[in-house]
């Protein structure tokens, strides 16, 4: 009797009359309180999971757009590269010799293209996962 | 097996001759003109309540607004909210036509290059306009890279100058091929569905694998027309950034 007491230090907030728990009644208590906690941990752990498969198809289809992208970008230069040599030779008549350098510059200029598309998204990605080069957000903290 | 472009195939609905030229009310336009409704019918039944606490289709075309002034003030900064009605437009526009064009059945607008070529070089234009506009000559700041020595200069300028003309061909490729790609990737994988049923023998047992195959190239079509607005909307954002601030 004097044991209970002494163990329990929130008796006195129960309401139940008598006051002192049991120690069957004590065990079952106890057993519910972890069973309550881990069913919060599998809640919190099932949130974490959805939160980072969001996150991670956001990713994958900012990943999609940027790889459809920069195929068609290097592409284009080489096209336009070429063409804006073949109407210059065919306007000066000096076919091939600025074709050929400017099919080169077009691709210089894809190559470019895709570098600098790479070091924005790469930007981009460095503040989505927390590296310190992103811009700060404002938040509630800011007014 | 049938002809997987007749699907893209041009008919003229209202024949028009103005002065020798043939612009005829085709399906084409008549597909423009249901996105373009589509897409005003949908934001003006949408926005009907304005409600404080918005209902289902309220909240969608709100996340319409809120999806592209995101990518513009991202991209732009609040100055660039001036360029809001053509982006927008530009989105809602492209995104209607590509899922309009998903319908069996239906005219892609956007899979025609001079469309997309079309809305590519709106954008072009009105980067160069906007560019002279705000900046005067130090718009073309943007092909003298800073921090380039003088005698690499006339080459990186010329890399340059090809790189900012390859952007519209790039702009409108990209949609265009994207569309027509997935478009007959469909119709041709259906097509095989209807030639491994008229096999004669147990070869008609792999019919199902082509409709597993459509199933799944329909969903990522899906993907594909939402994306392809996306990615045209994104770089219209960055080209006209190019305008605000030449030569960043």
């Amino acid at each position: 009797m004097s044991e209970a007491n002494k163990g329990d230090g929130q008796s006195g907030t129960r309401r139940e009359p008598g006051g002192n728990l049991g120690p069957e009644d004590r065990a079952a208590f106890e057993r519910r309180i972890a069973g309550l906690d881990k069913r919060l941990g599998d809640v919190r752990s099932r949130d974490a999971a959805e939160a980072r498969a969001g996150r991670d198809r956001r990713t994958s289809s900012r990943g999609m757009a940027y790889g459809l992208r920069m195929a068609s970008e290097l592409v284009a230069a080489v096209l336009v590269g070429g063409l804006i040599g073949y109407v210059l030779d065919q306007w000066l008549g000096t076919t091939p010799w600025l074709f050929l350098p400017l099919v080169i510059l077009g691709f210089a200029a894809g190559v470019r293209n895709v570098l600098r598309g790479y070091k924005k998204v790469q930007a981009e990605v460095a503040a989505s996962t927390g590296g310190n080069i992103g811009r700060s957000v404002p938040d509630g903290d800011d007014v | 097996m049938p002809d997987p472009i007749h699907q893209f195939d041009l008919h003229r609905i209202f024949p028009i001759n103005i002065f020798g030229h043939d612009v005829s009310f085709t399906n084409s336009s008549m597909y423009m003109l249901i996105a373009a409704l589509a897409v005003v019918g949908f934001l003006v039944y949408a926005m009907q309540t304005r409600a404080l606490v918005p209902s289902r289709l309220q909240s969608l075309a709100e996340m319409a607004y809120e999806f592209v002034a995101g990518m513009i003030r991202d991209s732009m900064g609040d100055e660039g909210m001036k360029f809001f009605p053509l982006i927008f437009t530009l989105f809602m526009f492209i995104f209607a036509a590509n899922m309009i064009g998903l319908i069996p059945g239906t005219f892609t607008v956007t899979s025609h290059i001079i469309v997309t070529a079309a809305l590519a070089l709106l954008v072009f234009v009105t980067v160069i306009v906007a560019g002279f506009w705000k900046n005067g000559f130090r718009f073309l700041k943007l092909f003298v890279p800073d921090g380039v020595p003088v005698y690499v200069l006339p080459l990186v300028s010329a890399i340059e100058v090809i790189s900012f003309f390859s952007r519209p061909i790039s702009h409108s490729l990209r949609l265009f091929a994207n569309m027509l790609a997935g478009h007959i990737t469909l119709k041709v994988f259906a097509g095989f569905i209807v030639m491994l049923l008229g096999a004669a023998g147990t070869v008609k047992l792999l019919a199902p694998l082509p409709l597993i195959a459509v199933v799944g190239i329909t969903a990522l079509e899906f993907l594909v027309a939402f994306l392809q607005a996306y990615v045209f909307t994104m770089l219209t954002c960055m080209y006209l950034n190019d305008a605000l601030h030449p030569g960043h």
